[in-house]
């Protein structure tokens, strides 16, 4: 087990610029999530690490020491690659024992630790079996116990679930995230999926065109995303953005319609006031108000799609389409006339310049 | 966990470092070796005496090159190539074609006569010719005796000496070599034709002829030139069939580049001769790579 | 319907026309090899000999060394086959993986494969005289050796560029060198694209014919060379000529028909997949 620390790193493949100065600290036992767009160089950043490729420039230091020359294999990492990379001509039990037999450790250790490892995984039943015969889930078991069998310092995950069908995902998912609380090892583990890396990360390290946007707990990155690609990112369904303007009034959209801010907010985004602005809600934070009393803006319902419990109602606000997310029993159908509140405790006024959000 | 670095260590790093050089090392040395040391000498023949039937290595200027270039059976053998490999690569791609559109449907079958139509491309050219000679040659094959059969009058064709015949000869023998190769790779090409661009097709009231035309040919292109360049690229070589077929003649009649070029070294011992004038091939075929290259890379579809 | 059958009709004809074409002169120097010489000249001829003979086998093998040529095609192609299979494999392995020199090292291989083998072998000639290494097997095997690393390099480019390299990365992370990773992972999965390379490099020497004429001549010479001895007017050797024939190309036809999945391959130097 140990840290990571990445300084200024770089790398270019050929002209082609892929990751461009990210600097991060990843503690000891902490579970890393690096997630962005594909071509985000979050892939690159954990090969990077893994020492498969190398740094243009800045430095990695595992466990205090700066492994930017060191091989692969002196590294003392684990990587679960995305397409599992089983050895198809080796059983299951030599796939999970290959690590330790590169390293030259005595037969009886390396069958009680995959005996072990195969355990802990519910695969101990399949050791004799090759690849080409196990389920997509089994497959990653195994490559699972050829990680966790080496007790490695870091464990190293490359989109992993992205191949298994979403019911195998979500007990996947499960399974990683018992893991790292058995092992309390230092994981780092890249997904384009946000719903991963919110469930697993102990911090989300979001990255966007070879840079960190934002880093933080899930909960601060979905609460208090500091750019418009952070709020877009996070969040299902997505944040609704409508443009707007901020008046002293409040916020006006397009069609007029005004929306009255709280004081403590008209004061926080005074200095704003008069300037075209961004009005981002999550489709959580909007309800269907009475259609007289508190304050409300006034639409047409567009489309509902139902999903249970929930339903996703479609409208326009100032001819921006606009969803909520409504009890099923509230959605209404198309061409109703609805009234709609929004939760004020819960919005984020965007700079459109510069896609900064403001009051941060 | 680290052991004490060893010397095996620090070789193993340092083999590691230097892997994708080493890997290519050995290769590149032989290659060196034998090819690029080769003709770097050969550039040295190229203006020295190196003749068998004439003693020292004097310094002789262009004259290996004049004396090819005056030399008319030089001129000869290679038109003669040239209208061999063009007879030959166009006989052999249209029959290949063919022979591929009769084998792209499934059929009973298919897969035994797929391995019996691809066995001229493992036997020895020398062999091709063996046996093409045996088939033609009079007075033992059976050719002219066949024939007179079934045109009705004595047929005594001299299949191996007399122009234009030797010529024929010579193109059966490669057309029956080289037609499988043609065969298998415009084969692998309409096999690659996503079947559902015909399904489409049809549903559009395209068929048949018209099929061929819009479709079958277009998607086939990039491959087509595959096949021609590769082709192409062998066939200017001709040598073995001519040497064992015609043995050149009759006189010089069926002297090919490659055949001229041989007995210029190797019968008359006019080494450096030869080698200009081999060097003037390679310069030809040279040229012939890089136009017939560049355009398969332009036709490529990535 | 009728356009369909017209279709078969000519599709029949066409591969029946073809297979005939294909197989009178195999079977005509097949009945040579067994026919008594007293039936070479029969009209009408002879199309099947009333009393076959292996008579010229035995002559063929013994009397005109063809036995010699055997052996030396064996192990001059068995030699440069090995060697040209391993040392294409890591270069294509390096070229493949790390694109090692950029495309010139890749494609200054494959023009390799288009020198007019005759501006080659010339210079060859006059080296090889020069150390001695004229008439010799290990001439030859090297001389092999570079005349098929073309071949394999190619194919196996191909084969390994299809590979997914995720798995030799798996086995770095694991703990392997690179040697290791090359040796355990990549080599064994890549073993049906190396068999099938290493089956066309030996078809290419024990096919050869232009560097055994001119870089042999009573020591290593080769099985293809043999056939000399029957050329020209010396004589009417048709049973020899046919009986040496026989012995060469049926071992060649076999591993032939038996990669014929990586055919395509094979022709193209791995440019199609097939």
């Amino acid at each position: 087990m140990a840290h990571v620390t990445i300084k200024g790193l770089h790398k270019h493949f050929g002209a082609v610029h892929v990751v461009k100065g990210i600097d991060l600290a990843i503690a000891d036992g902490e579970f890393t999530v690096l997630v962005g767009p594909s071509g985000c160089g979050k892939s690159t950043l954990l090969r990077t690490v893994a020492g498969l490729e190398q740094a243009s420039e800045g430095t990695i230091e595992i466990g205090g020491k700066v492994v930017n020359d060191t091989r692969p294999r002196d590294r003392d990492v684990a990587m679960v690659f995305q397409d599992y990379a089983l050895y198809p001509h080796m059983t299951v039990a030599q796939n999970i024992g290959f690590g330790l037999r590169a390293r030259n450790f005595p037969r009886p250790e390396i069958e009680t630790r995959v005996k072990r490892a195969a355990k802990m995984l519910n695969i101990d039943q399949l050791l004799d079996r090759l690849p080409r015969q196990l389920s997509g889930g089994q497959r990653q078991r195994v490559a699972i116990g050829r990680a966790i069998v080496r007790n490695p310092q870091i464990f190293l995950f490359d989109e992993p679930l992205s191949n298994l069908d979403a019911q195998l995902r979500d007990e996947m998912r499960s399974e990683i995230k018992r893991l790292h609380q058995e092992l309390g090892a230092t994981m780092i583990y890249v997904t384009h999926d946000q719903i991963e890396a919110m469930t697993l990360a102990d911090r989300i390290v979001l990255m966007n065109a070879g840079q960190i946007e934002q880093s933080g707990t899930p909960l601060e990155l979905y609460e208090k995303p500091r750019t418009r690609f952070v709020a877009g990112f996070l969040g299902s369904p997505k944040i609704n953005f409508i443009k707007a303007r901020l008046e002293n009034a409040g916020i006006v959209f397009a069609d007029g319609q005004t929306l009255k801010l709280p004081a403590v907010d008209a004061q926080r985004y005074a200095a704003h006031a008069g300037k075209p602005v961004i009005f981002g809600i999550r489709p959580q934070h909007i309800d269907r108000a009475p259609m007289t009393g508190s304050p409300h803006i006034k639409s047409t319902v567009d489309l509902v799609q139902p999903t249970g419990a929930r339903t996703y109602v479609t409208f326009t606000i100032g001819g921006e389409p606009v969803m909520a997310e409504l009890d099923a029993h509230d959605a209404g159908k198309p061409g109703d006339e609805i009234a709609i509140a929004l939760d004020l405790a819960h919005f984020l006024l965007i700079a459109p310049e510069n896609g900064n959000v403001l009051g941060r | 966990m680290s052991a004490p670095a060893t010397r095996f260590d620090a070789l193993s790093e340092w083999s590691d470092r230097h892997f994708k050089w080493l890997l290519v090392a050995p290769a590149v040395l032989l290659i060196l070796a034998l090819s690029v040391y080769p003709l770097l000498f050969s550039v040295w023949v190229l203006f020295v005496n190196y003749d068998f039937t004439v003693p020292g290595h004097g310094f002789v200027g262009l004259r290996n090159f004049t004396r090819v270039l005056a030399d008319p059976v030089a001129r000869w053998s290679l038109w003669v190539t040239i209208l061999l490999s063009t007879i030959n690569v166009t006989i052999e791609f249209l029959l290949g074609l063919a022979l591929a559109l009769a084998m792209v449907k499934s059929f009973r079958g298919r897969g035994l006569i797929m391995s019996l139509l691809i066995i001229p491309l493992f036997i020895s050219p020398v062999i091709v010719g063996q046996a093409w000679a045996l088939l033609l040659q009079r007075p033992f094959g059976p050719t002219n005796y066949v024939l007179s059969q079934i045109l009705g009058f004595e047929v005594t064709i001299g299949w191996l000496t007399q122009a234009p015949w030797n010529f024929i000869a010579l193109v059966l023998a490669d057309v029956w070599q080289w037609t499988p190769f043609m065969f298998v790779i415009l084969l692998a090409g309409l096999t690659a034709i996503p079947p559902n661009l015909y399904e489409a097709a049809e549903l559009d009231g395209v068929d048949g002829w018209r099929a061929f035309w819009w479709i079958t040919l277009p998607q086939l292109g990039p491959m087509i030139m595959l096949a021609i360049t590769f082709r192409i690229l062998d066939a200017v070589r001709l040598f073995d069939t001519i040497f064992v077929m015609t043995g050149g003649g009759p006189g010089t009649n069926t002297y090919s580049s490659s055949f001229y070029l041989y007995t210029l070294g190797f019968t008359q011992f006019h080494l450096s001769e030869a080698t200009a004038g081999a060097w003037m091939f390679l310069v030809i075929t040279a040229i012939l790579i890089t136009f017939l290259v560049r355009r398969l890379l332009k036709a490529e579809p990535t | 319907m009728s356009l369909i059958t017209r279709a078969n009709i000519a599709r029949t004809l066409l591969l029946g026309f073809f297979l005939l074409f294909t197989f009178v002169p195999l079977y005509w120097m097949f009945i040579t090899s067994i026919k008594p010489s007293d039936d070479y000249l029969a009209v009408p001829p002879v199309w099947f000999p009333a009393e076959p003979t292996m008579l010229h086998y035995t002559a063929a093998l013994f009397a005109y060394r063809g036995l010699d040529g055997l052996i030396n095609s064996v192990i001059i192609s068995a030699a440069a086959t090995l060697l040209s299979t391993v040392l294409g494999t890591l270069m294509a392995y390096s070229l493949a993986r790390f694109n090692t020199g950029g495309q010139h090292l890749s494609f200054w291989v494959l023009s390799q494969r288009f020198l007019p083998p005759i501006a080659i072998v010339l210079p060859i000639f006059l080296i090889y005289r020069a150390v001695g290494l004229h008439d010799t097997h290990f001439g030859l095997i090297i001389a092999y050796t570079v005349f098929t690393l073309p071949v394999t390099v190619w194919m196996m480019f191909a084969y390994f560029r299809q590979m997914p390299k995720s798995l030799e990365e798996a086995a770095l992370v694991d703990g392997c060198t690179r040697w290791q990773s090359l040796w355990r992972v990549a080599i064994p999965l890549a073993m049906p694209g190396i068999v099938a390379a290493a089956v066309f490099a030996f078809i290419a020497c024990w096919t050869e014919f232009f560097f055994a004429l001119i870089l042999t001549s009573q020591t290593a010479f080769t099985l293809p060379t043999v056939f000399r001895a029957f050329l020209g007017f010396q004589g009417a050797q048709y049973g020899e000529a046919s009986a040496l024939a026989m012995v060469s190309l049926v071992p060649s036809i076999i591993l032939g028909i038996l990669v014929q999945r990586h055919l395509v391959r094979g022709l193209t130097l791995g440019a199609v997949r097939g």
